[in-house]
């Protein structure tokens, strides 16, 4: 695994309307995602994990926040900067006012000038926030017509005049396919209900080839190809093409919601709770899949699930969520060795062991927030404990932490 | 420990477009008092379906094809949709995986706790009245002759009577004095407007009432500062301060719960009897115990007489069958048991009770089968000579042939004659046996005591809110009077949950079914809905079922363990041998396909899905999926290998010729390190 960073979540807030006040299903999350690791989600229904997924891959239009992919926003939201845009503006006014009132005339006036950039550059900000939010998509496609045709230019420049149709008329196909590009291709997600998620009235082959239609690709035996070629990657036959997704058991069915993700060429995967419909004799036959095809593919995953052993076993990383905030991020290891947060350690001692010995002594610690912190005058921030293992936590917290965790080591 | 619930040879099959799916293929298990059963195994397994026909829920679809399931001495397969309904909940209650799906969206949690207590009510009073008159019947037809019993029993009789009356003339007075409290409310509103006459009229109305609500159970209402008061109410003076004290005293007195009419009656016929109060009770006892033991003589004789009739029945179902004669012979079985019973027994022996229901069956089904497997025959046939002809002429026709449903007729016969040679059993220990009449007879006076008390057992609304409300306390909601009045959708997913628990519980159910409880809810709910579960298993002395399809749920929760696989039972033993020792392949692929904090590597995935169950295959059903399959599997279903006294399991494996094979490393790894770790502990 190298340490390039594939994505980063910066400050996400992704709010609802409910009625006339507002729900904040993700408030202010930060993490990065680095190329090749799994980065497991953790935490209980409703914690709003399924939303930061969605949010990543634009399905919502994120309330505030930036979303950064292989060096490109793709998703921003402008909340938080029209607030401050505003604090500063309205503070602003009123220390000119304080100063005109004093008789500083000359100071007032550079604060204004002062001001005014300010605010300038906060306006600039927001419009490019704005932008990015809505053309990434444009851009990227403009930035890649742009390098088919350096591509293309010297060839076309070079070449014979016999040869030169035949190389027009690759260029203009290549550039078809640039204009219709999306960096948001190289995300996909795979569902959490295989039934839901497919389209009852599509066959397997439609459903799989959709992506690429969409792209622009027009060769059929091209595509009769991909998708022969994901269906065996995915360990099932070429004739399951011609069949509709009710005929099939509902590990097959999540196998063909895999397959339609990969077909795309993806660099990274949202999984959202994949295995949690399927039965526990099926669900090992998926996590095996998905392991193979990172491995194979050399996939990125962004894998969501209330299930821990199953995350354990599968995350390099491990994000624990509680109601709409990241309360720990380590690794996996050292989550499991060292969970500080109250939550994660609620949360460990809830999983289930075959163990009937075990079972019979383990004792739940249940999770109060309002019990477990005291937040009344210092609020929590989220910091790093040890390397690499970060706690939202607040001073007092923070200290307490720092000597568990010297005590253990 | 007794068994309290038996599945005897259980077979299920649904009729579907594409042909006979066989969801339960031959399932025995025994559920003792006070344990937790688990069943575990993956959808369409047929954990669900069997449950379901525990209950008389099953698909409209479904045909029972053959077994029993005993339940205090009856066979819940041959109930009727009414005797289902005072078992269903009442001694049977289930919780579905669905909590949201269960509860009645448009009625609120209150209204959907009350509703069974207030119906049971109301049948509990019909069935104490119906049990009690049966019963006493019984004892007073074989206690004929004496004299001084016939007495007692109409002594008894009489206080049951009493209790009534007692009942209606509370019944009346309570109703007086609501309505007196109803009217005093009213006019304390209408008081402002100073209207002496109707005043006056309306005063009157509540004198009326409200001096007629005298009785014994409400003191209240009869004490003379309560007679002061409607004095001065009557005659003018003080009177809104009068009405308002009134008020208050109607609304104390109603507010009391209600008493035990039966206990009030019984301490008063005892007081008047001819034989002193004390020696009521022994005289009443000793009474039905010679009742009692005359008879059990009279039914001993009987049975001595009719064992030469069934020993000689046995011989005759081992020789061919003929229609008319065997038909003859069960009809005479039929009546000869049924006038054996001693119906003055309270504990009822299941052979004994469903002996008659057996034999009539097997009898049908005998005669029905031969007819029909003729036809399955001939029909696989025709398909079997269509699909060679087709082959023949060089195509490769696509559709499978059906096997043909052809049932065992040398089973019924077998099934039959066990029935009757169980029988017989049962009569000679009987014979051996000392019966013990003073313990049957004090039994037998609870049991009537029982019934009489629950003849005028009334449970009013407001005593069912207190009783639901202390329900969701039991469960654990918090703010349960609040709870009370919501809608289920204003409840979380644990809440929901809570509230299926406490409905289920209302009625004191003797088994609680879990169906999947614990499949919706995420990984700290599910632990918190498993501890409430054992907690009131543990409180209320329940014999719960609890159906899962993940093994690491059941660890905490069950004391024995069945894993079932395409309809039938693969393994079967207590939680440390399951877990510790387990034997059968596909609970050795169950255990390692889920990921525990330490495993690392490729996990062991099952292989392949479950086998479509309308083709069940030859052998053993879970071969084509089985790493360590042996020829023997594809081609002869492998019979229940006992290990240990409570621990079976059906795979060849364990046969004697059967090569050695190891359980996979992965799970010895962690049973290893599951033992050292709680070795380390101790």
């Amino acid at each position: 695994m190298n340490n390039k960073i594939l994505l980063e979540v910066q400050n996400l807030c992704q709010y609802f309307k409910s009625g006339q006040s507002e729900l904040k299903a993700v408030d202010d999350v930060s993490f990065s995602v680095r190329k090749g690791e799994v980065f497991g989600l953790v935490g209980e229904s409703g914690c709003g994990k399924t939303t930061t997924g969605r949010s990543i891959i634009r399905l919502y239009n994120i309330t505030s926040g930036n979303v950064i992919f292989e060096g490109t926003r793709i998703a921003a939201g402008t909340r938080a900067l029209e607030e401050k845009y505003k604090e500063t503006k309205q503070n602003g006014r009123k220390k000119i006012t304080e100063l005109k009132r004093g008789g500083n005339i000359r100071e007032a006036e550079t604060a204004e000038r002062e001001l005014e950039q300010e605010l300038q550059k906060l306006h600039e900000e927001i419009a490019s926030a704005k932008s990015d939010d809505k053309h990434c998509n444009k851009k990227y496609a403009e930035q890649e017509m742009r390098k088919v045709s350096e591509h293309y230019e010297p060839l076309l420049a070079a070449c014979a005049d016999n040869e030169r149709e035949k190389l027009e008329k690759e260029y203009k196909e290549a550039l078809r396919l640039a204009k219709k590009d999306r960096i948001t291709n190289k995300i996909q997600m795979i569902f959490q209900d295989p039934i839901a998620s497919l389209n009852p009235r599509m066959t397997v082959r439609d459903i799989i080839a959709e992506g690429l239609i969409i792209k622009g690709i027009r060769d059929k035996k091209y595509i009769d190809e991909q998708v022969y070629k994901m269906l065996d990657l995915v360990g099932l036959s070429p004739e399951h093409s011609g069949r509709y997704p009710h005929e099939f058991s509902g590990g097959q069915r999540q196998r063909i919601g895999i397959a339609r993700a990969i077909i795309m060429q993806p660099e990274l995967i949202i999984a959202d709770e994949p295995i949690s419909a399927l039965d526990v004799s099926i669900q090992a036959q998926i996590i095996n899949l998905i392991n193979d095809l990172r491995k194979e593919l050399g996939l990125t995953v962004l894998f969501i699930a209330h299930d821990l052993s199953v995350v354990k076993y599968f995350s390099d990383r491990i994000a624990v969520m509680y109601l709409g905030k990241i309360v720990e991020l380590a690794d996996s290891d050292e989550l499991f060795r060292h969970p500080l947060h109250p939550y994660t350690r609620s949360l460990l001692s809830a999983i289930p062991l075959p163990d009937p010995v075990y079972e019979r002594k383990r004792k739940r610690i249940p999770y109060n927030p309002l019990l477990a912190h005291d937040y009344s005058s210092d609020k929590p921030t989220f910091r790093e404990v040890c390397k690499d293992h970060f706690v939202l936590c607040n001073e007092a917290e923070y200290k307490d932490y720092l000597g568990k965790i010297k005590e253990k080591s | 420990m007794n068994k309290i619930l038996e599945v005897k040879d259980l077979r299920i099959s649904f009729r579907t477009a594409n042909g006979k799916v066989q969801a339960v293929r031959d399932i025995s298990f025994d559920l003792f008092e006070r344990e937790t059963l688990a069943i575990v195994g993956e959808s369409g397994s047929g954990k669900s379906v069997t449950t379901r026909a525990i209950l008389g829920i099953s698909a409209l679809n479904a045909v029972i094809e053959n077994g029993e399931i005993l339940y205090d001495g009856k066979d819940i397969l041959k109930f009727t949709e009414e005797e289902f309904q005072s078992l269903r909940g009442d001694k049977i209650a289930m919780i579905f995986q669905d909590p949201m799906s269960s509860l009645n969206p448009i009625v609120k949690v209150g209204k959907q706790l009350t509703e069974a207590m207030l119906l049971k009510s109301r049948t509990g009073r019909r069935e104490g009245r119906r049990d009690f008159y049966r019963y006493l019947k019984a004892l007073h037809a074989s206690g004929r002759g004496n004299s001084s019993e016939q007495e007692l029993f109409r002594l008894f009789i009489r206080t049951e009577k009493t209790a009534t009356r007692l009942q209606n003339s509370y019944k009346q007075a309570r109703e007086n004095a609501e309505e007196a409290k109803a009217r005093i409310a009213d006019l304390l509103v209408a008081f402002e407007k100073k209207e002496a006459a109707r005043i006056q009229r309306e005063c009157l109305g509540i004198l009326r009432y409200a001096s007629t609500c005298k009785n014994a159970f409400l003191p209240a209402l009869s004490s003379e500062h309560y007679h002061a008061l409607l004095q001065s109410v009557a005659s003018g003076n003080e009177r809104p301060n009068a009405l308002t004290e009134l008020n208050s005293i109607l609304e104390q007195a109603l507010s009391e719960p209600e008493p035990d009419f039966f206990t009030t009656a019984y301490d008063a016929v005892k007081s008047t009897s001819s034989p002193s109060a004390n020696e009521f009770e022994k005289a009443l006892s000793d009474a039905i115990a010679s009742a009692l033991t005359q008879s059990h003589k009279l039914h001993a004789q009987k049975q001595e007489a009719f064992l030469p009739v069934l020993r000689d029945a046995v011989n005759r179902t081992e020789k061919e069958w003929d229609k008319k004669q065997i038909r003859a012979l069960v009809k005479k079985l039929t009546a000869g048991v049924n006038d054996c019973i001693d119906r003055a027994q309270i504990a009822k022996n299941s052979t004994e009770h469903t002996f008659a229901g057996c034999i009539n069956s097997c009898c049908e089904k005998y005669f029905r089968a031969l007819v029909k497997n003729r036809k399955e025959q001939a029909k696989f046939d025709r398909q079997t000579a269509r699909r060679e002809k087709l082959i023949r002429r060089g195509k490769h026709p696509e559709w499978k042939i059906a096997p043909a449903a052809i049932t065992d007729t040398d089973l019924i016969k077998k099934r039959m004659r066990e029935a009757i040679v169980a029988l017989i059993r049962l009569y000679e220990e009987r014979r051996d046996a000392i019966f013990n009449a003073e313990e049957n007879a004090q039994q037998a006076l609870e049991y009537l005591k029982h019934k009489a008390a629950q003849t005028t057992a009334r449970v009013t609304k407001n005593a069912a809110k207190r009783r639901a409300i202390r329900l969701l306390n039991e469960v654990g909601i918090p703010d349960p009077e609040k709870r009370y009045n919501q809608y289920p959708f204003q409840l979380s997913g644990g809440q929901r949950q809570r509230i299926v628990i406490a409905i289920a519980l209302s009625a004191d159910p003797e088994i609680l079914i879990c169906d999947e409880p614990t499949t919706a809810l995420d990984v700290t709910i599910q632990s918190q809905i498993l501890e409430l579960i054992n907690k009131i298993k543990r409180e209320r002395n329940l014999s719960v079922i609890f159906i899962t399809h993940d093994l690491g749920v059941v660890a905490n929760i069950a004391d024995r363990i069945a894993v079932m696989y395409a309809g039938k039972i693969v393994e079967y033993g207590t939680s440390e041998e399951i877990f510790y020792s387990p034997a059968h392949p596909y609970t050795w692929a169950l255990l390692s396909s889920v990921p525990d904090l330490e495993s690392t590597g490729k996990l062991e995935a099952i292989p392949g899905t479950p086998p479509n169950m309308i083709y069940p295959p030859k052998g053993d059903a879970f071969a084509d999926r089985n790493r360590y399959a042996l020829e023997i599997d594809f081609k002869q279903q492998p019979p229940m290998f006992q290990i240990s006294e409570t621990h079976f399991a059906a795979t060849w494996l364990l046969h004697p010729l059967a090569p050695k094979v190891e359980m996979p490393k992965a799970i010895k790894d962690r049973i290893r390190r599951m033992k050292e770790e709680a070795e380390r502990e101790q």
